[in-house]
């Protein structure tokens, strides 16, 4: 099937990036975890300062396997930085809807998006997968991708708002 | 002790290579360190950065036994979480060992995260080292989490051939 097209994301993306952030999450079991709202996205995504860059894969009306969505994979990113090596790319979201995969939609976005980091001289494509989506490990070890927290021993850590407004607080 | 954390400037950029140095050296690694002081002053510092730093200093009394005043660093920038939005990462802490001990790790978390929370952020993330026992310690006492630990999630990377041929297509 060649009939999808990708691209930049516009502000009226918006709904379906959501729709397809939510997808995301139900197939990783946290569907209960997305507190993004529509407008949230708007703002960060496409106001003077974008916190994260989006690619969409669209199909026209007559391909469409799923009634009424046009807008069927998407990928989101930010550049971040290492100060050993300079810029990266981060990859927060990837996703292609189950009714379009095995099309090569997946590897046509990633081409892209390392692309985009060649072109931007980043060193690096950084992101996280969990250990127990075996199928998703795979397709990035295919590929060429190491997992940093097996072989180099770093952990991610993070701390909630909770606790972020008690340390922010402390003298 | 008497210290200070302020927003770096470009005339940092000399210590703050200095202390990536130590850093690396600290985490065994300093044959990885390629950035430069240009490139820090570059990216860091020009209209649009791609990260952000936090000085602690003590005055000239206090200085290091090499003559340094500028003691302990952090290095920042947004990231986005398609589940909750705004994020900050934390990319950098330390502080030179002889001023350990002294709330001056904590004074440069603690303005990472007003930071953060004034940007509208909901979370700080970072990675720590498995082995890196005493800064473990440090950091699950201010309320952090282990993400890899709780939901097995692993830091992958996709660099150097697997990213341009990535870029190009190719299996």
């Amino acid at each position: 099937m060649a009939h999808f097209n990708l691209r930049k994301a516009e502000p009226k993306d918006v709904p379906d990036i959501l729709r397809l952030i939510k997808e995301l999450a139900k197939y990783e079991e946290m569907e209960d975890q997305v507190i993004l709202t529509e407008k949230d996205l708007l703002e960060d995504g496409f106001g003077n300062h974008p916190f994260y860059h989006c690619v969409v894969a669209d199909v026209s009306r007559e391909h469409q396997k799923v009634e009424g969505y046009s807008v069927i994979g998407f990928a989101m990113y930010y550049f971040t930085y290492d100060p050993w090596i300079g810029k990266l790319l981060y990859l927060e979201d990837f996703y292609v809807m189950k009714e379009y995969r095995g099309f090569g939609i997946g590897s046509e976005i990633l081409k892209i998006l390392s692309d985009t980091a060649v072109k931007n001289r980043c060193s690096s494509m950084h992101f996280i997968v969990a250990e127990s989506n075996k199928a998703s490990i795979d397709f990035y070890k295919r590929r060429g991708a190491s997992d940093l927290s097996l072989q180099e021993g770093w952990r991610l850590f993070r701390i909630d708002k909770k606790n972020l407004l008690k340390m922010s607080a402390e003298e | 002790m008497d210290f200070t954390i302020r927003a770096a400037t470009l005339e940092d950029c000399k210590d703050i290579s200095r202390m990536i140095l130590e850093l690396a050296e600290y985490e065994k690694v300093s044959d990885q360190v390629k950035i430069t002081q240009r490139d820090l002053e570059q990216d860091g510092f020009s209209k649009n950065p791609f990260f952000h730093g936090i000085i602690a200093e003590v005055p000239e009394h206090l200085k290091s036994r090499e003559g340094h005043t500028k003691v302990g660093y952090s290095l920042y920038f947004y990231t986005y979480s398609s589940w909750k939005g705004r994020a900050v990462y934390m990319e950098d802490l330390y502080v030179m060992p002889e001023f350990r001990g002294k709330g001056i790790g904590k004074a440069l978390m603690s303005k990472v995260s007003q930071l953060g929370l004034a940007a509208g952020c909901t979370q700080l993330n970072f990675t720590v080292l498995d082995w890196n026992k005493s800064s473990l310690d440090f950091y699950l006492k201010q309320g952090c989490w282990d993400v890899t630990s709780d939901l097995g999630y692993h830091c992958m990377r996709c660099e150097g051939d697997a990213l341009e041929n990535l870029a190009q297509g190719d299996l």
